[in-house]
């Protein structure tokens, strides 16, 4: 009986220790800042820094941010296992540092883009997209036929190096203001 | 109770789960704050040595020190034996070997056959002009001697003295970090050119005339100069052949006009220029250089590392670090982009093999029609295209990159060398005919023993000496150097591993 009561009152010690740690690690990873659309929530892991300068730089910086052009908008339920799946593939690739220097945008993730495009900028895109839609196939995720929009507006909005040097004095976490 | 176990197993398994991950974060942190280091005003004690630097910029330092992977001694007399040929009389058909990682610098100069085998601080046979793109300790020796006192005497005088290789006070400043050339003969040439000096330059512009203080053509200018004392004194200055512009028609007018020669070849008697490394200037034509993109950003690119970003500091082909060299700007695949480079180098090898032997084949049937007793004043016009054939190979060849830099000018080079090599063998045949000599045909050059014999070269003979060199002269030098402090005790100089390879004496050490 005694044994039981110290493995009982052990057990919640440490249970309470676990929450007590957990809300100290949401914290520290600034995981509350991911369930908001903050730009500034896709820098916390130093990764995206020159996408973040690039992007502050640019025309898009006042309308649209990370999430507007890269999650879908649909509907809420694909943002967000969108948002989960981007997010745990990122995490993981950055703590166990496996991705490369140069990043490169997935099909799953340029096709979401390429929608976003359209769906801004309909009143400018409706004809085009009527007329291309003879020619191209966007839902081809190898886009052997059709063109993306960044494809000839190369510098929107990251610039046209994408990479590491497009920004070579924006070491660390240093923020472009 | 059951169920308090569970709780109890997995709280802890959180916990331990959640410590590796707060560990995780700590660190990435902490190199946020460390990329704020920076060396004071009063600059780093010992600038000269590298390993002083480290403690502010470790990852650098650790990166530079990598360019000890590059060891590998690819022969290039074997692999292209007609060079022997086309530089006999020269120290270079002696001993030719691909470049090694910048940590080889200095070892490599000692080891090269080229230097020779000096016995003291006076004797030859190279001139201590060759130290010049060596080492950090350079730039001390000219402010503490004097710039023509540095210039003046032979190489063995500084043995003791240039001990630290290529290194980061070649580059940087050692109070502010920031990126600056210590040796005067650069903005002399930019000056005579008629460029911005290396201050007045852009950083981006900075980003590649740093390795212009070294990678460029340049000769030794013979400097007369009279000490404190008065005495008369002859001194070898590094200097760049731009008056005339950065091409490569420019630079032969500007050697052609002081009548100069590096050597004369000893088979065809002509007077010859040798090409250096003219990395810069071919960079500037192709298509990279014309665009901007400057020599750090592909060979020493910005690489992230958790938290932190700096420059690679492994100087080496971009090739072994395409993803952040190349893949900045192209697109396509690595693979893709691999293959067109190797087919740029393939094509500069197809005309070089063509062009060389022509030239090879020029010098040899001209000493042949020396023996038959042609005279210098009819061999005259010939001498001059097999110069200017040879310096224009040689200027397409002696960067080794160039095929990459700038292919349409190497090939453009490659070709006019071959058409002037082909005039020279045109003109021969009739001289020869003239006296007597029908039919010649010049004896093969296509191994490096073969060739070597036609430059008369003592291999056995050169290689004796320089091993007793390096267990001499050479052993006195390091001795000095640890003794006097200028090297650190974790020196690379003293890293026995530095010297542990050389085209020759793995052969012949026993």
């Amino acid at each position: 009986m005694k044994n039981s009561n110290f493995l009982k009152y052990a057990a919640l010690l440490v249970f309470v220790i676990a929450i007590g740690f957990f809300a100290y690690m949401v914290h520290a990873s600034k995981a509350l800042s991911y369930l908001s659309s903050d730009p500034k929530a896709c820098i916390n892991c130093h990764v995206m820094n020159t996408q973040y300068a690039t992007w502050q730089h640019s025309s898009h910086a006042e309308r649209a941010g990370c999430i507007d052009c890269h999650l879908p908008r649909d509907n809420m339920v694909n943002k967000y296992i969108a948002k989960a799946r981007d997010g745990y593939n990122h995490s993981v690739a950055f703590t166990f540092n496996t991705y490369k220097n140069a990043i490169k945008i997935s099909d799953d993730g340029a096709k979401r883009v390429q929608e976003n495009c359209i769906s801004c900028h309909a009143s400018l895109t409706s004809q085009m997209t009527i007329n291309s839609d003879n020619d191209h196939k966007y839902d081809d995720p190898s886009v052997a036929t059709g063109r993306r929009c960044w494809e000839c507006h190369k510098g929107v909005p990251h610039g046209k190096v994408r990479g590491l040097a497009t920004t070579p004095n924006n070491l660390g976490v240093k923020e472009v203001k | 109770m059951m169920k308090f176990k569970l709780l109890l197993v997995g709280s802890l398994v959180a916990i331990g789960a959640m410590a590796l991950l707060a560990g995780n974060i700590t660190e990435r942190e902490k190199q946020r704050v460390e990329l704020a280091k920076a060396p004071s005003e009063a600059g780093i004690e010992g600038k000269a040595k590298s390993e002083e630097w480290a403690k502010y910029y470790p990852r650098q330092f650790d990166s530079w020190k990598k360019t000890k992977e590059s060891d590998n001694l690819d022969d290039m007399l074997a692999k292209k034996p007609y060079l022997a040929v086309a530089w006999a009389g020269y120290p270079f058909s002696k001993d030719y070997n691909a470049p090694r990682g910048h940590y080889y610098a200095v070892q490599d100069n000692i080891n090269s056959l080229r230097t020779g085998a000096p016995t003291d601080a006076k004797t030859g046979p190279l001139p201590t002009a060759c130290w010049t793109c060596k080492s950090p300790d350079v730039p001390r020796l000219i402010e503490e001697d004097g710039e023509l006192e540095y210039y003046t005497g032979k190489w063995a005088k500084y043995g003791a003295q240039v001990v630290n290789s290529v290194g980061c006070a070649t580059c940087h400043d050692d109070k502010t970090a920031q990126l600056s050339v210590r040796v005067p003969h650069l903005n002399r040439g930019l000056a005579a050119a008629g460029l911005k000096s290396f201050e007045e330059s852009t950083h981006q512009e900075k980003r590649s005339l740093v390795c212009a203080q070294c990678h460029v053509e340049y000769y030794f200018q013979k400097t007369e100069w009279k000490d404190a004392k008065g005495d008369a004194k002859t001194a070898m200055v590094v200097t760049l052949p731009y008056k005339n512009g950065l091409t490569v028609e420019g630079m032969e007018k500007y050697y052609d006009d002081i009548n100069f020669s590096d050597w004369t070849n000893s088979i065809s008697k002509t007077p010859m220029i040798k090409a250096q490394h003219p990395d810069w200037e071919l960079w500037r034509t192709g298509i990279h250089g014309q665009k901007g993109v400057s020599c750090a950003d592909c060979h020493m690119p910005y690489t992230q590392e958790g938290a932190v970003k700096y420059s690679d500091h492994q100087v080496q082909s971009p090739l072994k670090t395409m993803d952040k060299s190349c893949m900045n700007c192209h697109r396509e695949s690595e693979e893709k982009l691999k293959g067109i480079v190797h087919q740029k180098m393939e094509r500069k090898d197809f005309l070089m093999d063509i062009a060389f032997d022509n030239i090879g084949k020029a010098h040899i049937e001209t000493g042949r029609a020396i023996e038959a007793g042609a005279s210098d004043a009819e061999l005259k016009e010939i001498r001059t295209l097999i110069r200017h054939a040879q310096w224009r190979g040689d200027m397409a060849i002696a960067g080794h990159g160039a095929f990459f830099h700038a292919p349409e000018e190497v090939l453009r080079l490659l070709g006019s060398a071959n058409d002037q090599a082909q005039q020279a063998r045109i003109k021969l045949v009739s001289i020869l005919a003239k006296h007597g000599v029908m039919d010649y045909v010049a004896p093969e050059f296509d191994t490096k023993d073969k060739a070597q014999k036609i430059a008369k070269v003592d291999m056995p003979a050169l290689i004796a000496e320089k091993l007793k060199f390096k267990e001499t002269l050479e052993k006195e030098w390091k001795k000095e150097a640890a003794a006097k402090g200028r090297l650190a005790p974790n020196s690379v100089a003293l890293d026995p591993a530095v010297d542990s390879k050389s085209s020759y004496f793995d052969k012949n050490k026993k």
